[in-house]
């Protein structure tokens, strides 16, 4: 597929957010279109990789899923140093990772690469009538803070594969290097709006 | 049959033993089936064993001061046949005469097995005698008894007041020094904190004594302790387990707790010292079940020594020569195993990896699901190697049961350990080392079976293990006199430990030891023979011949190695010691299959011959 003047990309992608909250199912949802009903507790960070094609690009995904263990906090930055984009991701059925995840939108806000693409995912989206966190809530949250905001639902895949794409989309292009193997993405503000303009939602 | 005393080898005239083994072992012979000391008498009460024996006394009183009825804490030599104490403490002791945090409620919590008030632990005791006896299988090993082990947190909804919960034969616990729970093998931690309070007031009054509690006796349950800074480490058993042992098992709990968190975690106590460390466990349930089940079938977990995947030599040299290449590029352990066993390592310059570091890491990354999913990097720590200090471990599972870590100082060593990773799975691949490890996975090490019972034959056969033996040899083997049931002269199991290069081998398991519930009973013979083998107080023995119902056990230390061989109950001694020497025999044979042989240290020793 790979045509003259086509970008590959290659981004390094952080999941954040509290235990339970769903990372590793969202990340096996869209790495392998598998879903556990009892996935285990990530331990440090997995890494995956997974390959996307957007109308204008190909971008190869590096993803950390990292383990939302308090004890792991102080060891997030080894992980989204120099990451491209972010998906912080919390339960709609549990406030306190609604909570969770704004730390973590606050912290990468701080630290993190100030041009990262960062997504809020409300995860576990079919658990309707168990829910506490509105999408209202969490969409003006969203606006606030120039997150782009999804609910996704790891089980019934639901926004999942989308979310990436947008993330996919929304990257900013380099130029096409002959060599971009491990090449971390430098970001170009002035192309940011044309990604933009690309993307479906 | 050839009647010589196994003197098969021409080394034997090296014999260095100047004793007679047959002195030898008529000096240290025990026949009683039970290791327990005389001195241990009591039936009822309850002892305190600590580290200065003041401590008696200082407990004598402050039980009597805090009320409990027929209580009374006896001298650890004395003969005892009191009141127990140990089930008051555990349900109506009156925490107000103690400087600790109040029991959240637990008063209320007992209220269900107030009718049990006499003695509520005696009564557990008495009704696990019976289980014991007749049905093992029923309270603490279902799960194990024919279905596959899962390491899942177990009884979450059973609390100090449910009467399963009491009936466990051994309880582990992690709690702070202000009493706060941090682990329970069974039960919700949170449930426990009235428990866990009880557990901090026995250790901080004995310590207010200016002494450290180690052990309270109560019947047949031993509550064996173990104080590290702030954290506190308690065992709850009836499972006649030495007291060595199971501490032992208290400082395997606590290293593993290292592997996690480092040491550093007592910092958070000095800021803190109400601080709750459950979340900072969360989600490692399986890690700290997942040893605890080790403990009945992992024999490193007592002998402080790795074992060895048996393989072809030309397989691990070739395994070897790839981790140590990476090893060479900034990396501080390569590591390869299948399941728990090593198939190839690697320390980077004089970096030395301590078996138990082994055990523990293995442990982490068997029982974590996670690792399997994809690659992974993650901090771990080295308790042996630097218990402060957090090293970032590179996991990466082959197949289903073999993996490779890659263990640096430098967190941002991922891309290039992946990149290890690559080129270590290529050579692995090309000189087909996977497969050898699937077949050696199916195929077994040693099987007593092969143990040949005449060694002009076993020199004309290959040494290789896992040959298949010409039928002649087979008949051969027939025509011995019977010695008991089982492998040759009885032989029914043995484990070989290299004292120079921290490995073991153990005979695979095969008839009549073949159920898990077997196969523990022995682990646990074998733990009592090595804790008595290794008690300074006794020791150190060089030969150990005992017989029970169950076995004949005979356990030979010598400088180089230890050898802990199992026979039938009727086997005979004389059998039974050239038996031994045959095992030698064989373990030097092929020593370079099963054992991870090193540049410096020397391989597998056999100057040494046990004579009648």
């Amino acid at each position: 597929m790979a045509t003259i003047g086509h970008n590959n990309i290659n981004a390094k992608l952080v999941l954040l957010g509290d235990m339970g909250a769903g990372k590793s199912s969202i990340v096996l949802r869209f790495v392998k279109g598998q879903f556990l009903e009892f996935q285990e507790s990530t331990i440090g960070a997995a890494f995956f990789s997974q390959t996307l094609a957007v109308n204008d690009a190909t971008v190869k995904f590096e993803i950390w899923d990292t383990a939302g263990q308090e004890r792991y906090h102080s060891l997030a930055p080894m992980y989204y140093r120099g990451a491209a984009a972010a998906i912080i991701v919390y339960d709609i059925t549990n406030e306190d990772s609604f909570a969770r995840a704004k730390k973590w939108v606050l912290e990468l806000q701080k630290q993190g690469n100030p041009n990262m693409v960062v997504a809020l995912a409300g995860n576990k989206a079919d658990l309707e009538d168990k829910r506490k966190v509105t999408a209202e809530e969490a969409r003006a949250y969203a606006e606030e803070n120039n997150l782009f905001f999804m609910e996704t639902s790891a089980k019934t895949a639901s926004n999942v594969n989308d979310m990436f794409c947008e993330i996919a989309k929304r990257l900013p292009r380099a130029q096409p290097a002959p060599n971009p193997a491990g090449m971390v993405l430098v970001d170009r503000p002035s192309e940011g709006s044309r990604a933009a303009a690309s993307c479906c939602s | 049959m050839p009647s010589d005393t196994g003197s098969s080898a021409p080394h034997h005239d090296l014999d260095p033993e100047p004793q007679s083994v047959e002195e030898q072992l008529a000096s240290v012979t025990l026949s009683v089936s039970d290791g327990q000391p005389s001195t241990h008498q009591e039936t009822n009460g309850v002892v305190l064993e600590s580290v200065n024996q003041n401590t008696q006394l200082v407990m004598e009183e402050q039980l009597q001061h805090i009320s409990v009825p027929a209580g009374e804490i006896d001298e650890v030599r004395e003969s005892a046949d009191r009141g127990v104490v140990w089930g008051r403490t555990a349900s109506e002791v009156d925490m107000d005469g103690l400087s600790s945090p109040s029991s959240s409620g637990y008063a209320g919590e007992r209220g269900s097995s107030s009718e049990t008030s006499g003695s509520v632990i005696g009564d557990v005791v008495e009704q696990d005698e019976i289980e014991e006896t007749r049905n093992d299988v029923i309270v603490d090993e279902v799960s194990e008894s024919r279905t596959p082990w899962l390491p899942a947190k177990r009884h979450v909804d059973e609390d100090d007041a449910s009467i399963s919960w009491r009936k466990r034969k051994k309880h582990f616990f992690i709690l702070s020094n202000s009493g706060k729970p941090i682990y329970s093998r069974y039960g919700d931690e949170h449930k426990l904190a009235g428990f866990s309070a009880t557990l901090q007031a026995i250790i901080s009054f004995v310590e207010d004594g200016g002494d450290c509690v180690k052990l309270l006796r109560a019947g047949k349950h031993q509550v064996v302790f173990l104080v590290k800074g702030p954290i506190y480490l308690v065992c709850i058993s009836c499972t006649e387990e030495p007291y060595e042992s199971l501490k032992g098992q208290l400082e395997l709990i606590y290293d593993q707790m290292l592997v996690i968190l480092t040491k550093s975690v007592n910092r958070c106590f000095e800021k803190n010292p109400k601080f709750d460390m459950t979340p900072l466990l969360g989600g490692t349930d399986v890690v700290f079940s997942s040893l605890i089940h080790s403990f009945s079938w992992n024999p490193a977990t007592f002998l402080h020594a790795y074992t060895c995947l048996p393989l072809a030599y030309a397989t691990r040299q070739a395994a070897g020569a790839i981790l140590q290449d990476v090893a060479d590029s900034g990396v501080l352990f390569a590591i390869l195993m299948s399941r728990h066993k090593v198939v190839s390592l690697v320390g980077a310059q004089k970096a030395s990896l301590h078996p138990d570091d082994m055990l523990l890491l293995a442990n982490f990354v068997m029982s974590s699901e996670s690792f399997r999913t994809s690659e992974s990097f993650s901090p771990v720590c080295l308790p042996r190697y630097n218990p402060f200090a957090f090293l970032y471990a590179y996991i990466h599972y082959f197949d289903a049961d073999t993996y490779l870590m890659l263990l640096t100082t430098n967190s941002d060593a991922f891309y290039h350990l992946k990149d290890c990773r690559i080129r270590i799975e290529a050579v692995l691949f090309k000189s087909n080392v996977l497969s050898e490890v699937q077949r050696s996975l199916i195929d077994g090490g040693m099987h007593i079976e092969d143990l040949l019972v005449d060694p002009l034959t076993r020199s004309e056969s290959s040494s290789h293990l896992g040959q298949h033996k010409p039928p002649t040899e087979s008949l051969e083997r027939l025509k011995e006199p019977y010695l008991g049931v089982g492998g040759p002269a009885g032989l029914w199991h043995f484990i070989y430990r290299s004292i120079y290069l921290d490995q073991y081998v153990s005979s695979e398991f095969s008839s009549p030891i073949n159920t898990p519930r077997q196969q523990k009973r022995l682990y646990r013979a074998y733990q009592k023979l090595f804790a008595s083998m290794h008690d300074k107080g006794v020791g150190p023995h060089k030969t150990q011949f005992r017989r029970d119902e169950n076995y004949v056990l005979l356990c030979w230390v010598t400088q180089d190695f230890e050898l802990y061989a199992a026979f039938d109950p009727l086997a005979d001694k004389a059998s039974a010691i050239k038996a031994c020497n045959r095992v030698c025999q064989w373990v030097k044979d092929v020593e370079n299959e099963i054992f991870l042989l090193d540049f410096i240290a020397p391989s597998v020793s056999f100057r040494y011959t046990l004579q009648e």
